[in-house]
């Protein structure tokens, strides 16, 4: 009954505290006719580690990786930033460096692991872009979001760095705006685009990282928009679960609704909104949701 | 966090520099020439007391520790802008890495975020444990509630697999 099969890869956050992400993932993938394995035994993708050690980093991307090969599959689908660029940027050190290969490889054949380096890794942005496309996208949706007006943050790590291949260009990323597009809403284009949410920084100076999202959303209460739409758990961490305390750190009550692209797919899906955990976000949803119905499709 | 007071420093320290440079690995910071476009597209710019292209040159120069000791590298976002701009292929962001790689194997003092997060890894394989979050309505719900599967568990050898690549350098 599916017509694609891919292995996921949920990361940390996502299975710990952002289970919106996870929820409307898993519903919009069913939706797709696309079967996602669950991968047993995965830990950290290793992007916090890169802090403490680069090489044990590496080996918690590579081991991963590993487990996904192990299951036969050829596509791993990763719903963090993070945990993207973590898989991207071990692929090509291991491949670049065979000293560094044959100690990863040592040090995982004692959890009974092998590592090829053969597995293709997508992140939910370019696999709904490239992979699903246009042309499904666009049938699978039942409820028109015409009119609405939303801001997208593609978040630093899918950008960025460009020579180590990055799903979409660093200075002018078009397929989150393209996606939005597709299901019928405006994607309306902010000076601040591109600018960080400060995720990272929230483990060494939640200060500075606090006043990083909330300058973001201050601009965007400036653009006249209906919604902020992400695509990282990270970064809706600080826009959505957050966003009381970064818009205090720039002494601004900002209200700008936040969710996640796959939520916003489901909800132009006509799905319902506990499914896609739109009940778990902490910014006004609910204001956007409303603008939804009003213009539902006749 | 201090300002660098280079005159109070014991001077350049080249066995350190090269490791740091080393652990840079394929952006060579020497290859910098102070063109500031890191600097000038940084968004840790109000945190920073020494600009990206400061830090660059202090480690070429040697005075690593230091920069470790002012606590600059810990302020970096890694938002990866530096690392895309830089017209001779230095990545600030990658060094800023390094530094606070340098920061644990010295011993130096590290947020204590972090040593949070290698501990739960090591016994949990993820950064944290599955929290149990508030609904709209104000019902608390955990990943069962939610209908949502187990979460994997590393196997038995990863704990010591893990440590072991913890040590190696």
């Amino acid at each position: 009954m599916f017509a694609l099969k891919v292995a996921v890869f949920w990361g940390c956050i996502t299975q710990t505290s952002q289970y919106a992400c996870e929820l409307s993932v898993r519903r919009i993938m069913k939706e797709l006719n696309v079967e996602l394995v669950d991968l047993e035994g995965t830990s950290c993708c290793g992007t916090p580690i890169k802090s403490v050690s680069a090489y044990a980093s590496i080996y918690l991307a590579a081991r991963n990786l590993a487990i996904a090969e192990a299951t036969g599959l050829t596509d791993l689908l990763t719903v963090c930033n993070g945990c993207h660029l973590s898989f991207t940027e071990a692929m090509r050190f291991l491949k670049a460096d065979e000293a560094l290969r044959a100690r990863v490889s040592s040090l995982m054949s004692e959890e009974g692991l092998t590592y090829e380096g053969s597995v293709n890794v997508w992140h939910v942005m370019d696999f709904l872009h490239d992979v699903i496309k246009k042309e499904a996208i666009t049938k699978a949706v039942k409820r028109s979001l015409k009119g609405l007006r939303l801001a997208v943050h593609y978040g630093c790590h899918i950008i960025r760095p460009s020579p180590l291949g990055r799903p979409d260009d660093p200075e002018e990323p078009r397929k989150l705006d393209d996606l939005v597009e597709w299901i019928g809403a405006v994607s309306v284009n902010y000076s601040e685009k591109l600018d960080c949410c400060g995720a990272m920084l929230m483990l060494s100076r939640p200060d500075g990282a606090l006043t990083m999202a909330g300058s973001k959303l201050k601009a965007l209460r400036e653009c006249d928009v209906d919604g902020l739409v992400v695509i990282c758990p990270s970064c809706h961490r600080m826009f959505d679960e957050r966003q009381r305390s970064a818009g205090a750190a720039v002494g601004v009550d900002v209200r700008v609704p936040t969710l996640y692209y796959a939520q916003l797919l489901g909800i132009s899906m006509g799905i319902d909104e506990e499914e896609l955990g739109l009940h778990l976000n902490r910014s006004p949803v609910d204001e956007l949701l409303s603008k939804v119905k009003d213009a539902l499709s006749p | 966090m201090t300002l660098i007071d280079l005159m109070t420093s014991k001077g350049p320290d080249l066995g350190l520099r090269l490791k740091a440079l080393k652990k840079a690995g394929e952006h060579k910071p020497y290859d910098c020439y102070q063109c500031a476009r890191c600097s000038s597209g940084c968004p840790s710019m109000k945190l920073l007391e020494l600009k990206p292209h400061e830090v660059v040159g202090l480690v070429r120069m040697g005075f690593v520790e230091e920069v470790i000791e002012s606590g600059m590298a810990w302020a970096c976002a890694s938002c990866l802008k530096c690392k895309e701009r830089c017209p001779q292929d230095v990545a600030p962001a990658d060094l800023m890495l390094a530094l606070r790689n340098l920061a644990f194997e010295m011993g130096k003092e590290v947020p204590e975020a972090y040593t949070r997060i290698l501990s739960e890894v090591m016994e949990f394989g993820f950064v944290q444990r599955p929290q149990e979050v508030l609904t709209k309505r104000l019902v608390r719900v955990n990943r069962e509630r939610l209908g949502l599967p187990k979460m994997p568990e590393p196997s038995e050898r990863f704990k010591s697999t893990f440590l072991r690549a913890l040590e190696e350098l």
